[in-house]
């Protein structure tokens, strides 16, 4: 196990407090000193000074091993998790903010669920099988075993909202589906079982909230939690959209 | 009073919810979730490693049926289980399996030909049939004669609640998300939806259903060490004990997982094990094999974890600042192994602990993992005790998973009961006589008795910290009621957690607003995880013998004679500090198989009186039908009347066609 | 004569029930003239840097583009052809680019916080990309209407008068910068919003586009001031003679033109 060197650190955290229920709040920053802890992450760090500071600070954590994508928030200006970033591999000085561009609850918690759920609603992020039904009691539809790998690969999005929190697009324009939505269309062009056609999916990623929204600055790609090509993929995307867009 | 009306009211957004509601709502009934987060962040989402469903695709899954999951079942509960609806459980897992692959989950799938594998530390080339090119993979999980477990790399609850829960979306399901149910509003005979906080401007409202269902998982963080997420603190559990009537199951029966990383508890997936990686000593020494020739690393969860913690108890395990602790050595599967079907792990131990799987072990240690009790249902999901309320997932105790729960047969359970509990549920409303007739009187009585104790919170006058509180439950319980267990131990902490409990009651609040206040949260959760605890606690005091999970070390031996039956936990008044146990008999004359040896763990129990008999009847029906399976089956336990018509039937696979 | 489709785009139905084709062909359009620009511009660049060969040099290019070479005879009239075209493309590009500007107040000042905030390389750049294309609404506009009035003003002399004397170096100086940045930004965008170049590793050939990208910049910056100061220098020894021809020594004159 990796041994920290500067394990006993006093860590100052410098949290933006707001609450937008309460009329008359002003966004501030509060800071809150701690001494670093042997393999400390944020998660460990804002629950302790949750437990012995300060009880009404609020964040989001479920899983803590960064597979939920639920504590998404700007760490020194960039969106990640928290859950995950370690605090020796920060300053001494640690700010943090919500993500920008979702709904805010209060302080550090953003409703990244209730856009996710919108994007999904529009752009029908679901297998459409084409009222072909399947007999539960047969053999399963044989698929392509390195196909059924690439799917995974981009199935891999936490919907942690990261990439739309960097995206200048979605900054500027609230109805920009983000990447996550890209990727998604991406990941249910390339599977076999999703029956849509390119027209289809030009009808719901064809214009400027879609893939030709894209200004292709690329923060998406370089947040990543989970590393999703997004880059590639939403180039190969705007290819084909393109090429549905311009044919006949 | 703002009131929500729905038909089938979901509490809890997981694997288990998701499929319920699904299932509701596609036979006309209005289905609506609640969720404590954003569904797809539910801890189903943690599940890694994969599903059993007895497929057979994969060679050495050859000749694997619903028979030889059944068995590994009930010998991994430790004949806890009720064994028709394990029946029912693995006969409806290839039909989930299937349904979750057309739905589009990106199983990994067979690829024909030659393979290198690891397996007992060795290198194995494996020869996968043409036939089975492109259809699901299995690969090796513990306590399995056959490799089951159908996964999506080690992403397989990710992949599968990202599926379900856009199949809820596409069927216009709506939920309701950061909302917590606080109780169950019921008259003693009759549960008619629940009392709902909005966790983010905390208003208190009621939602009324024809049929309420409760699917909010596991309870594992009353303990300090625990793999679960922090959402996963059993207030499901507490709110059905809370209504005096249903009863929770089994409560003492907690899952250790062998391997959360050490020290912060973070799940690897027992795919590591089950694709060849090895447990190692402070000397580098495998020592699994010394313990269990037969399954070495790769015997069932409660069997492996109680080894590795005996061997630490050896002084064998490696001292680290943080305490001390066993290895895990993947490092033998090689890079690209890792790399994609180990991707998970290998991002864990990379973020976690600087470690790269690659090239280092892993340090792990025994964590909490699952709770195998909870809300007692029969076989249709409905708790026997109050009508109208279901509970589907880890949330129930169904019961099939007894003392022990198998790897890879949780996110199983979690599709299956849902598929099921789906049928069920809907069967129940479309009876007439089930309609209820809301008393909306008694429904007010229920949301002003919560308001009333929120506010108690932060008006009266308490001084207890609720933090504090948690904090000591917990470490109480990861001390005194782990996998280790003793009857002083456990009347300690039954001791303490009353005192708690008490304390508990007198909780006041640093920052004392009624919206969106974390201490708030804690403090009305404690209150509700303590009973919880207790529950667990005190029935593991109870219990004196050890099957399963639950070891006792003053009673090392399984005691069928005296204790093959289940657990039922009651609370019975509000001012009660101890939970109300009553047992129900498990009935060996109708078991299709008779308690016995596991295969692994301990070989001596105490029989029950009725197993020889039991065991002379069913080899007769055995060796009477021994050339049709089901014909045997049907002979040895009927079950399908249990399930819903639509799951009936046999399932095919390449070696069994119909 | 039938209203019916303007009544029907006019309530904002003209996307049903499917979508209309034309962001997917604005979106090609403004890559497609992003492009031509580009490579345009750099064009653009070693004609006019020929300055640094020589003023002979410079002239032959200046020729060459006027058909001299091949017609025994200028034809300014063709530099204006060349002018009218990269000035419709231009104007195309710049409308369509408007898209992606901040449309008001409360999107620029997002903007501009979350660049500050994030700092993050590409999407600086992208910033940098806006204004300098904003730049270049007036600065090119300029440029290229003196251009097209005036095609046979291309020469030694001719382009050093207007450099110094006419004084356009100002001009030229900020349009060198805006022009190098937002080409070679828009190059490079080009290939990652393609998927151009792209390889094997993603990461790995954005990392060298990035590079080459840098490098080119600086070299085309260089080459510019350079130009730019040699032209400078030319007009001022000439600013006695403005308006005075460049010929070289070696080209016999015109017996036609003499006779004018």
């Amino acid at each position: 196990m990796a041994e920290t060197s500067n394990s006993h650190r006093k860590l100052r955290i410098h949290a933006l407090r707001y609450n937008p229920a309460k009329a008359d709040d002003t966004p501030r920053i509060q800071t809150y000193e701690l001494e670093e802890a042997p393999g400390m992450t944020l998660f460990i760090a804002l629950s302790e000074i949750r437990e012995k500071q300060d009880p009404s600070l609020q964040f989001d954590f479920v899983c803590r091993a960064g597979i939920c994508g639920s504590c998404g928030m700007m760490i020194n200006g960039l969106p990640g998790l928290a859950c995950r970033t370690v605090t020796k591999d920060l300053p001494a000085d640690i700010s943090l903010a919500p993500l920008p561009f979702f709904e805010l609850i209060g302080d550090l918690s953003v409703n990244t669920g209730k856009w996710m759920r919108g994007m999904s609603e529009k752009l029908e992020t679901w297998v459409h099988s084409m009222g072909q039904s399947t007999d539960l009691k047969r053999i399963e539809e044989a698929m392509d075993p390195a196909l059924a790998e690439e799917v995974y690969e981009l199935d891999r999005c936490i919907e942690c909202g990261c990439c739309v929190a960097s995206c200048g697009t979605a900054r500027m324009r609230k109805d920009f589906v983000g990447a996550v939505g890209l990727n998604k269309m991406a990941r249910f062009r390339l599977d076999p079982r999703d029956k849509r056609t390119d027209a289809d999916f030009y009808e719901l990623v064809g214009d400027d909230n879609g893939v030709f929204g894209c200004m292709s600055l690329l923060a998406c790609h370089d947040v990543c939690p989970k590393n999703l090509p997004l880059q590639t993929q939403i180039a190969f995307l705007r290819r084909k959209m393109v090429l549905q867009g311009t044919k006949g | 009073m703002k009131i929500v009306y729905t038909d089938v009211l979901v509490i809890g957004g997981g694997l288990a919810g998701l499929r319920l509601a699904i299932g509701a709502k596609r036979r006309g009934h209005d289905a609506l979730i609640l969720s404590l987060v954003p569904a797809k962040r539910s801890h189903s989402k943690a599940a890694q490693g994969g599903m059993q469903a007895s497929l057979g695709n994969v060679a050495k899954g050859q000749g694997d049926t619903e028979d030889v999951h059944f068995e590994d079942t009930v010998r991994g509960s430790d004949w806890g289980a009720d064994q028709e609806v394990v029946r029912m459980f693995v006969n409806t897992a290839p039909k989930a399996v299937r349904e979750l692959a057309a739905w589009g989950v990106p199983w990994s799938r067979v690829r024909k030909g030659d393979r290198e594998v690891i397996i007992n530390g060795q290198k194995v080339t494996i020869t996968e049939r043409d036939e089975a090119h492109g259809l699901i993979a299995q690969r090796d999980f513990g306590g399995t004669k056959k490799w089951r477990t159908c996964y999506a790399a080690d992403g397989t609850g990710h992949a599968m609640i990202n599926t379900v829960a856009d199949q809820a979306i596409a069927d216009s399901i709506p939920v309701h998300e950061r909302k917590e149910a606080l109780s169950l509003i019921h008259d003693g005979s009759r549960c008619y939806g629940a009392v709902v906080r909005d966790l983010i401007t905390g208003e208190v409202s009621a939602y009324v259903a024809t049929a309420t269902a409760i699917c909010t998982g596991g309870a594992g963080r009353v303990y300090r060490t625990t793999t679960n997420a922090v959402i996963c603190e059993g207030i499901g559990h507490a709110i059905a004990l809370e209504t005096g009537v249903s009863a929770l199951g089994n409560m003492e029966a907690v899952q250790f997982h062998p391997t959360g990383i050490f020290p912060a508890g973070i799940l690897v997936t027992e795919g590591c094990r089950g694709d060849g990686g090895l447990l190692k000593d402070v000397d580098g020494h495998r020592f699994m094999p010394d313990y269990e020739p037969e399954k070495k690393e790769l015997a069932s969860r409660d069997v492996v974890s109680r080894r590795m913690e005996e061997h630490i108890k050896k002084g064998k395990g490696h001292k680290s600042r943080f305490g001390e602790h066993i290895w895990l050595d993947i490092t033998l599967l090689g890079e690209k192994h890792i790399h994609t079907n180990l991707r998970e792990v290998w991002d864990i131990c990379h973020y976690f602990l600087g470690v790269d799987p690659v090239k280092e072990m892993i340090p792990v240690r025994p964590a909490q993992h699952y709770t195998m009790g909870g809300v007692r249902t029969d076989p249709s999901g409905q708790s026997p005790t109050l009508k109208g309320l279901f509970s589907a997932g880890e949330a129930a105790c169904w019961d099939m998973h007894g003392f022990n729960r198998l790897g890879g047969n949780s996110v199983a359970e979690t599709v299956v009961a849902g598929m099921i509990v789906g049928e069920t549920i809907a069967d129940y409303c479309d009876k007439l006589a089930n309609t209820p007739t809301v008393p909306l009187g008694l429904v007010r009585e229920f949301v002003e008795r919560e308001q009333a104790k929120l506010a108690a919170f932060t008006k009266g006058g308490g001084r207890e910290d609720a933090s504090l509180i948690k904090g000591e439950m917990q470490d109480l319980m990861t001390a005194k009621v782990g996998i280790f267990r003793t009857g002083k131990d456990l009347e300690e902490a039954v001791d303490k957690l009353q005192k708690l409990l008490v304390r508990s009651r007198s909780i006041g609040l640093r920052s004392p607003s009624l919206g969106a206040n974390p201490e708030l949260v804690t403090a009305y959760r404690v209150q509700r995880m303590l009973k919880i605890a207790l529950s667990i606690a005190y029935g593991a005091a109870v219990r004196t013998e050890s099957r399963g999970a639950h070891f006792r070390e003053d009673f090392p031996r399984r005691n069928d004679a005296e204790w093959l039956k289940r657990t039922l936990a009651t609370w019975k008044s509000e001012s009660d500090t101890l939970p109300t146990l009553a047992y129900e008999p498990l009935d060996v004359t109708r078991m299709e198989l008779p308690p016995g040896w596991r295969g692994y763990g301990a070989k001596d129990y105490i029989d029950h009186p009725d197993t020889p008999e039991r065991q002379k009847a069913v080899e007769a029906i055995r060796a009477q039908y021994a050339s049709d399976r089901f014909a045997m089956q049907k002979a040895l336990m009927p079950y399908e009347h249990l399930l819903p018509e639509v799951l009936r039937g046999k399932n095919e696979r390449i070696d069994e066609r119909f | 004569m039938d209203s019916t489709p303007n009544v029907i785009a006019g309530v904002g139905l003209a996307d049903r029930p499917r979508k209309s084709r034309w962001p997917a062909r604005m979106d090609l359009a403004q890559s497609a003239t992003g492009l031509v620009l580009g490579l345009f511009m750099w064009g653009h660049m070693f004609f006019v840097s020929s300055i640094l060969l020589g003023k002979d040099a410079m002239w032959s290019i200046t020729k060459m583009f006027e058909g001299y070479f091949f017609f025994g005879k200028a034809y300014p009239g063709a530099v204006s052809v060349i002018v009218g075209a990269i000035f419709a493309i231009l104007i195309v590009h710049a409308f369509l680019a408007m898209r992606k500007f901040p449309a008001n107040y409360t999107q620029y000042r997002t903007f501009i916080g979350h660049r500050k905030l994030m700092a993050h390389e590409d999407t600086t750049l992208w910033w940098v990309q806006a204004i300098t294309g904003f730049l270049l609404f007036f600065i090119a506009a300029v440029h290229l209407y003196q251009m097209l009035m005036h095609p046979g003003d291309i020469g030694p002399y001719e382009s050093a008068d207007r450099v110094w004397s006419g004084r356009w170096w100002p001009l030229y100086l900020v349009a060198l910068f805006a022009v190098e940045l937002h080409g070679g930004i828009g190059l490079y965008r080009l290939c990652v919003k393609w998927g151009w170049l792209e390889g094997k590793d993603a990461n790995a050939s954005r990392k060298r586009l990035k590079t080459l990208k840098w490098v080119l910049t600086v070299f085309f910056i260089a080459l510019g001031l350079a130009t730019l100061a040699a032209y400078m220098k030319i007009g001022y020894d000439h600013r006695d003679r403005v308006g005075e021809r460049y010929t070289p020594s070696w080209v016999v004159p015109n017996p036609m033109e003499k006779a004018k």
